[in-house]
């Protein structure tokens, strides 16, 4: 909101909160983590139809310049170490999208022997996205909803957090 | 040496092989040749030089537990089996050898110098059904986890297997620990006494309609 009479002398005035959160959410750079047929649907929303390039994002080949990462496929037993390692490697702060009934919960295949049965059991997921494979909609969906989950935090005042512990310390649920 | 059909191609593999050919049958106007696991090397030598079967497409295992039980018809070979899948380009034509192996020793001598191709499927084949390929140079598991226990293609292999990955917060890193869910049975029923299988087992059969077309 801006001050009165601030944008004749030049000046533009913004929360830094807001400010981070349009920087954050307006260049999520993910990491390429196509494991399936998830990973065609995301080919396509980042090609010329939909176009992830209209929300800044950029697919990286390199955890270390990613802001998310989009699990598009079936994390198997053998996958999941290699996947916990990227995430670890992405610089903070981050966030996840599972992508997909396989990521999600196993999907097809939930009883396999060789399948986790959800990527959440390894890393943390902010957005889930159903669907098998869901549509690359679905997907700039999921990213969308990212986007006002982000935009909902606070990261400089730290409004909520203050909230959450003083609630915690006040012995309410928070 | 270009065969009209499958009865001829046989006539002359027969004295080729020998005693290492057990039996053979034509199902669907494909050759099947049985053959005798102990001699299987000296056999694809046979079929590769002198019949001129250049390229193994295919080599996979089988666990016949239980096979044909629903239908009343139980399998009376051996448990395994091992099925290979030549073609030979110069005469224009694909055979499929099939060795049986006992539960007790599931053994077989390796083709990998035969055909270079045999490398990954034996592998495979290993991993998954747990049949040892003497001779191959580096026998190892092909595509389950590093330290995986058992050999997910046998029938006694449980579907959802023995134990489960979850990343573990305290020790920071991804480990496994027994499985959590209820087991369930996914096993759909099969009709194998299709209206395709149907008089396909009596002998020129299958040349006859190979010969209409």
């Amino acid at each position: 909101m801006a001050q009165e009479g601030t944008i004749e002398q030049g000046f533009a005035t913004a929360k830094l909160d807001d400010l981070v959160n349009w920087a954050r959410t307006g260049s999520m750079w993910p990491m390429t983590f196509g494991l399936a047929c998830c990973a065609v649907e995301m080919m396509q929303a980042g090609a010329a139809r939909y176009d992830l390039d209209r929300f800044g994002m950029l697919f990286r080949p390199s955890p270390r310049q990613s802001d998310v990462m989009i699990v598009a496929g079936t994390l198997t037993n053998k996958m999941a170490p290699a996947l916990r390692k990227v995430y670890d490697q992405m610089a903070e702060p981050k966030w996840v999208i599972s992508m997909g009934s396989c990521a999600n919960g196993g999907g097809y295949y939930h009883y396999s022997y060789s399948v986790v049965r959800g990527c959440d059991r390894i890393v943390p997921v902010d957005v889930y996205v159903p669907g098998c494979p869901p549509t690359a909609e679905a997907l700039i969906y999921g990213v969308l909803q990212l986007q006002k989950k982000i935009k909902k935090t606070s990261p400089i005042s730290r409004k909520r957090e203050l909230e959450d512990a003083k609630r915690h310390l006040e012995g309410q649920p928070t | 040496m270009i065969h009209q059909n499958m009865n001829q191609l046989v006539l002359t593999l027969e004295p080729m092989l020998g005693n290492t050919l057990l039996s053979h049958q034509i199902n669907l106007g494909e050759l099947t040749l049985e053959i005798d696991a102990r001699h299987i090397r000296s056999a694809c030598e046979t079929l590769r030089d002198q019949a001129g079967f250049d390229q193994l497409t295919d080599l996979c295992g089988v666990d016949y537990s239980g096979y044909g039980a629903e239908d009343g018809d139980p399998w009376s070979g051996e448990r395994f089996a091992v099925v290979y899948h030549l073609i030979s380009y110069h005469h224009n034509q694909r055979i499929r050898i099939r060795a049986q192996l006992p539960e007790t020793d599931p053994s077989i001598d390796s083709v990998i110098e035969i055909w270079p191709a045999a490398d990954w499927f034996e592998r495979e084949a290993f991993d998954l059904y747990g049949i040892i390929f003497h001779g191959h140079p580096d026998l190892r598991r092909l595509l389950t986890d590093y330290g995986f226990i058992g050999h997910p293609f046998r029938k006694d292999f449980p579907l959802s297997g023995q134990v489960e990955m979850r990343y573990d917060e305290e020790q920071g890193r991804v480990i496994y620990q027994p499985v959590t869910i209820e087991p369930r049975i996914l096993v759909p029923r099969t009709i194998r006494k299709d209206v395709f299988n149907r008089g396909d087992n009596e002998p020129g059969h299958s040349a006859a309609a190979e010969d209409n077309a």
